[in-house]
């Protein structure tokens, strides 16, 4: 297996005027759990489009398993993809999909599809239709396990299901990512259940990367500094990512940031979520006239 | 992916095939009834000496099935439906359900995917117009020998013409589909760029398929001359008619303003239209297809409209493979 | 079998809570010597948790000695001589926290201003231990 499971290299998509991905150049280790997280319209579906081979990249390259991601067949069955909203053949049965799996597949474990919806009593003869949406995601991930995939990619797997559907779905997943040791891709705009589930991060907005790495990485690279009200000199210390200011002080968060340099400046970790939001509130990067 | 194709478009295949079943039975009843008038054939029932049977037989036709026409203008909707049906959801259905991203991200590489679903779907489509065509084809057979088959109501259903239709509405549901990415729309689409394209085939190409072939001679003294019309026989009341009209005695043609004046000194005179005309030394002349055109006719509007077609599944094909959805 | 949760919202790392919910289990006693912790992949499902969380949480409690992995079988608890702290020093020290407790309390506190205090001064202890 290669290093990487995936790496782009000046990657971009743009519809007709507007870029929906630009200048995005990364790379996920093997055998990680990656998480893609950026508001809503920030380019995360557009990216993954791109990393399964259904959209065509206007600019820069992809590449999936240590080839260019393509639509052959011998690159899509490497590859497990859950759309959005879980889309199904709606009117087709459980086990009619099943069907579909194994015989629009290079390899189908269709006894494996089958023992994990078991295991989640849901019923083969049913139509998906007629399924709750926490159902009809976990058939729609049986799907994509039933091909024994290197990497799976997920967008937003969860944003529509209930609590108790998301832990199930989440443990299902996780269960699968122990089993098989694949890598995991998925995107998401809730921070909170992040942590636990993944070890790497991707932080799309506005159309551009703006921060990638290995989660413990991130967390020990950035420090948060609080002092007393400062507006200048914000980047003595390492990069400044934000900076807060109430009445009397100042909070920074800081990357590749040293002990506080000034008197009265005290520094701590910062968590998960906060450093995420801290990256979802920078502005637009302001394009320079050429 | 066969079986796929299969079961994601068997509604449409059982209900085109259930119109097409119904339409087919309908036709054998009343076509066997129709057919039954003539049992030596209609082609004994031709010509100026009408035997006293096949009089009673062509008023009969005449009565009984008359409807025949308006109801065979309908039925050329028919190759609508069987193409635009299979062809509006082929794509647009799975850009509406989403689906697109599951179908696509299988082991089947989405140009395959096409492939086999515009191969199946297409055979599907020419099949059901060609059994329609078929069916029409027979029933039409003592109205062809009676009254010719380049009316709309005979040339549009018969032969090959149909499947071509049909094809054609199959291409033009499947690129609006994944132009608009909503399948009713598409239908709709369809179903105006079909009509346009049909009037326009019909009324201004098909009469030009071939070069006509022209008569003129003399108005005789007993011509049934009228206005602007001659009325004049091209030999074989099979042939199909473009035009007709007048010539003055120097081969300069006549408006239908001059054949007026001319009808009504003829009028004045007190003679016989046809008599003025003979003694003026006026021609008649008329352009005409030859019966025997047919099948050279219906090879010709069959690969414009299944190169028609063509060119649209380029465009799904082109759509597809810049990966655009 | 031991069972591991995880707190979303605690703002402590996955790993640690893991590794924490383990040193208190054997604190505590309910985990003994040669009980054998779930098997990562048993973790993950139920907890719906990164199985390279769990393994980082695990390789953690061997480097600090308190489990031992044994290829092919599973992680397993290993005897802690003499336990650092008693369960008699156990139930001293929370007693004396809950006296505190009762004392700021007292005072006035809520128990988010309680929590803020705590925080603070384990941070000042941990910032002081590294310094």
């Amino acid at each position: 297996m290669t290093e990487h499971a995936l790496q782009t290299d000046g990657l971009g998509k743009r519809y007709r005027r507007t870029w929906a991905l630009q200048d995005c150049s990364l790379s996920v280790p093997s055998g990680r759990v990656t998480a893609l997280v950026g508001p809503n319209g920030a380019g995360k579906s557009t990216f993954l489009r791109l990393v399964v081979g259904l959209l065509a990249p206007t600019t820069g390259s992809v590449e999936v398993l240590g080839r260019p991601a393509t639509d052959t067949p011998q690159a899509l069955s490497r590859i497990g993809f859950l759309a959005q909203d879980h889309p199904l053949y709606k009117h087709f049965t459980v086990a009619e999909l099943l069907r579909v799996g194994r015989s629009c597949n290079l390899r189908f474990d269709q006894e494996l599809a089958e023992r994990r919806l078991r295991q989640l009593d849901i019923p083969l003869d049913r139509k998906a239709g007629a399924l709750s949406g926490g159902q009809q995601a976990q058939v729609a991930l049986a799907l994509a396990l039933g091909k024994r995939p290197d990497l799976l990619v997920l967008d937003e797997p969860m944003a529509s299901l209930d609590p108790v559907a998301r832990l199930e779905f989440l443990q299902a997943l996780m269960g699968a990512v122990a089993e098989d040791g694949m890598t995991v891709l998925f995107s998401s705009h809730v921070v909170p259940e992040l942590e636990r589930v993944c070890d790497h991060l991707i932080v799309l907005n506005h159309s551009r990367v703006t921060v990638a790495g290995d989660i413990d990485d991130l967390l020990t690279e950035h420090r948060l500094l609080v002092g007393p009200r400062t507006t200048a000199d914000l980047d003595r210390s390492g990069t400044v990512v934000e900076a807060t200011h109430s009445e009397r002080h100042t909070t920074l968060l800081v990357r590749d940031g040293g002990a506080p340099a000034a008197p009265g400046w005290q520094a701590s970790p910062v968590g998960l979520e906060d450093l995420v939001l801290s990256y979802l509130r920078q502005p637009a990067r302001k394009e320079v006239a050429a | 992916m066969t079986w796929l194709t299969w079961r994601q478009h068997r509604a449409e295949m059982y209900a085109l095939g259930l119109l097409v079943a119904a339409i087919g039975a309908f036709l054998l009843a009343v076509g066997l009834q129709m057919h039954s008038l003539f049992p030596g054939g209609a082609g004994q029932c031709t010509g100026i000496d009408l035997t006293e049977a096949c009089s009673t037989a062509i008023r009969r036709l005449n009565d009984e099935h008359g409807y025949a026409s308006k109801m065979l203008n309908l039925f050329s909707l028919v190759p609508f439906l069987i193409g635009a049906f299979f062809g509006a959801p082929l794509v647009a259905r799975e850009l509406e359900a989403g689906t697109w991203q599951f179908a696509w991200t299988q082991s089947v590489p989405r140009m395959r995917w096409l492939a086999v679903k515009l191969g199946a779907l297409g055979f599907a489509t020419a099949l059901l117009a060609g059994v329609f065509s078929a069916v029409i084809t027979w029933y039409r057979q003592p109205m062809d020998v009676l009254d010719g088959r380049f009316g709309a109501d005979a040339f549009d259903l018969e032969g090959l013409a149909p499947a071509g239709y049909a094809l054609f509405a199959f291409a033009a549901a499947t690129a609006a589909g994944a132009v608009l990415r909503r399948s009713l729309p598409a239908l709709a689409v369809a179903l105006g760029a079909f009509l346009a394209v049909r009037v326009l085939v019909a009324g201004w190409l098909r009469p030009n398929y071939q070069d006509t072939q022209r008569l003129v001679e003399l108005v005789a003294v007993g011509d049934p001359a009228d206005v602007g019309n001659p009325r004049m026989s091209t030999g074989n009341h099979l042939d199909w008619t473009i035009a007709s009209g007048y010539t003055d005695s120097a081969g300069r043609p006549l408006s239908l303003y001059d054949s007026a004046a001319m009808y009504s000194a003829a009028e004045k005179e007190g003679v016989k239209f046809s008599a003025y005309l003979h003694e003026r030394g006026v021609q008649q002349w008329v352009e005409f297809q030859p019966a025997e055109r047919f099948w050279t006719f219906q090879l010709v509007e069959t690969t414009i409209f299944a190169g028609l077609a063509a060119a649209l599944l380029a465009l799904v094909v082109w759509r597809f493979r810049r990966r655009v959805f | 079998m031991f069972v591991f949760r995880i707190d979303s919202n605690s703002g402590v790392p996955p790993y640690l809570q893991l590794v924490q919910q383990v040193r208190q289990g054997v604190l505590l006693g309910f985990l003994a010597e040669g009980d054998r912790l779930p098997l990562i992949r048993e973790v993950s499902e139920t907890v719906a948790i990164n199985p390279n969380t769990v393994a980082k949480a695990y390789r953690q409690l061997e480097q600090e000695g308190l489990v031992t992995g044994r290829p092919g079988q599973g992680t397993f608890v290993n005897a802690t001589e003499a336990a650092p702290v008693s369960p008699a020093t156990y139930t001293s020290l929370q007693r004396g926290l809950e006296t505190w407790l009762g004392r700021a309390r007292a005072a006035g506190l809520d128990e988010q201003a309680i929590n803020a205090l705590f925080t603070a001064a384990l941070n000042k202890a941990r910032n002081e231990n590294i310094a």
